[in-house]
């Protein structure tokens, strides 16, 4: 099981198309929060130090609240993104493609406590690497998954050409391949076009950049353009 | 249909779609957005979404470009993590919670709770008993600086001004007892899904060593001073305790015997159940920590006070415990 999409149905009848993420961008994410909660509670400790005694007891307070709470509040309050987990393109989601829920999100971060032992994430990291969608125990029971957040798709569109006809009929598959051609053209170097163009003599009957030209026009007869 | 005359009929709804989202994820408006200025109000949406879901369905249907695919997916999927998004927890679901679910929730997991509770008082006692026929066994459990520093905490030749601390204001020690008495039991908790066994040991643990205190100041008649100290907090925390150690062996039976379910399956509800009692641990706990920093502690205050008061309160929580929500179900 190399893939590691997962396709879960909505209500609506739409299949939702999850990426799941694996052990690596998990850990630094992790270790990006950790980094902003050893900053916070060392910033605190300064003022802290100020208040005496009474000052412990708010320091200990907020360690709690850091340790125990702040995964849950930004997991349910930010879209499933804690800080860390923004930066590194995560978010927890529910198995069913929802946004995570209060209940879920206590449950997979209490849960820590047993991925951590015996020292350093051990029993985390098996389960991860083990479960098919990179599962820690926490999320098994939980019922949660990391997936990849996915980035709004740039837009850009098969550049305009005159229409061309194709020669001859083509099956939809090939169709598809030369629309998703034209549609690349923007990150593709001229050459690379004329080049990738140069493999189809018979449908485009010319050379160079006339070629990806044509090629360029039967994607815009195939989307139904002019 | 071609997809140009597709994507031209559509576009228009496509733009106010995202536009609604960017209003509504990035820096979350608080009032409602009603028509007008090319965006639709929040009571739209929902149909908005279904429309596009829909236009996504006949895109991949016929086989319409990967980009333009593409694109309503990310529509779809960005919609669907705002309609399905949790709702906020409402100060009266929270009351509900506190006065009828949570306790319906430990009556419903009895088995493991009474386990739990043997586990935890059974050992407690136990030990209590025996160090008064045996005092010297004291040793076996601590060593002698513990032993020196909880002697030192109850001595009741030291006119103390605090009971139960030998320094530390009182926010000092909630601070502190909220740090470590609420992760044991979470911890408590969580150990349980290592079936069960994790919880177990905490349990037995836990109710040797109060035990061991509780009985080798009683034994070398230190007992007043404790006594005094222990009688407010002890129902609310000794309780919690037990319920987290039984939320987690329902999790722990929930791997071990998962019954007519898939384990998965069982354990997520275990999981949720237990995510719930937890919440009521926690409460149960701060509770608990606010009484030992600013009620326990107070020294003069005459005995017959403390311990009716320390009697109220494991009348009240194990009639709450017992009583709470009864002959009413879940909303959910």
């Amino acid at each position: 099981m190399l893939d590691t999409l997962t396709l879960v149905e909505t209500p609506e009848g739409i299949a939702l198309h999850l990426r799941s993420a694996g052990v690596m961008p998990r850990a630094c994410a992790w270790a990006f929060d950790a980094l902003i909660r050893l900053g916070v509670i060392w910033m605190l400790a300064i003022f802290i130090g100020m208040l005496g005694e009474s000052g412990f007891g708010i320091y200990l307070l907020v360690l709690f609240v850091l340790i125990w709470f702040y995964p849950v509040l930004f997991e349910v309050l930010r879209d499933g993104q804690t800080p860390g987990k923004k930066v590194m393109g995560l978010r927890v989601i529910n198995a069913n493609g929802t946004p995570v829920t209060w209940i879920a999100s206590i449950v997979r971060n209490l849960l820590r406590t047993v991925d951590m032992l015996p020292f350093g994430y051990a029993f985390g990291l098996l389960a991860c690497l083990i479960d098919p969608c990179g599962r820690r125990l926490g999320d098994l029971v939980a019922g949660t998954l990391v997936v990849y957040a996915q980035l709004p798709a740039k837009q850009s569109a098969a550049p305009i050409a005159p229409v061309v006809h194709a020669p001859v009929q083509l099956p939809p598959g090939e169709r598809a391949a030369i629309v998703e051609f034209a549609e690349r053209a923007a990150q593709l170097t001229p050459e690379r076009q004329q080049e990738l163009a140069a493999l189809l003599p018979m449908l485009t009957q010319a050379q160079g950049s006339l070629a990806v030209q044509r090629l360029h026009g039967m994607a815009c007869a195939f989307l139904g353009r002019g | 249909m071609k997809q140009a005359a597709f994507q031209s009929q559509h576009e228009e709804a496509w733009l106010a779609f995202e536009r609604w989202l960017d209003a509504r994820t990035r820096p979350p408006s608080r009032e409602l957005l009603r028509d007008g200025d090319g965006v639709f109000g929040d009571s739209e949406f929902p149909a908005a979404f279904r429309r596009i879901c829909q236009q996504l369905a006949l895109a991949e249907r016929r086989d319409y470009s990967a980009l333009l695919i593409q694109r309503l997916r990310d529509l779809v999927e960005r919609g669907h993590l705002v309609l399905y998004r949790p709702r906020a927890p409402r100060a009266r679901r929270i009351v509900d919670f506190f006065a009828a679910g949570f306790p319906r929730l430990v009556r419903g997991q009895w088995r493991a709770m009474t386990v739990a509770a043997v586990l935890f008082f059974l050992p407690m006692i136990g030990v209590i008993a025996l160090l008064q026929i045996h005092p010297e066994l004291v040793h076996a459990l601590f060593d002698p600086a513990q032993l020196a520093g909880f002697e030192n905490m109850y001595d009741p030749a030291s006119a103390a001004e605090r009971l139960g601390r030998e320094n530390g204001t009182d926010l000092k020690m909630f601070g502190y007892y909220i740090f470590n008495n609420v992760g044991i039991g979470f911890r408590t908790f969580a150990s349980g899904l290592l079936a069960g066994v994790g919880s177990i040991f905490v349990l037995i643990m836990n109710g040797v060593i109060i035990g061991g205190v509780a009985g080798h100041l009683t034994a070398i008649g230190y007992g007043g001073p404790f006594w005094r100290f222990v009688a407010g907090h002890s129902a609310p925390e000794l309780l919690a305790i037990v319920i987290s150690g039984g939320a987690g062996l329902q999790v722990g039976m929930a791997l071990l015997a998962p019954g007519r379910r898939t384990r998965g399956r069982a354990l997520v509800e275990a999981g949720a159940v237990g995510a719930k009692l937890v919440l009521g641990v926690f409460a149960m706990l701060v509770f608990a920590a606010f009484v030992e920093a600013y009620w326990s502690s107070i020294a003069w205050m005459p005995s017959p006070i403390k311990f009716s008061v320390g009697g109220l309160l494991w009348l009240g929580i194990l009639l709450w415990l017992w009583r709470g929500g009864r002959g009413q179900t879940d909303v959910e």
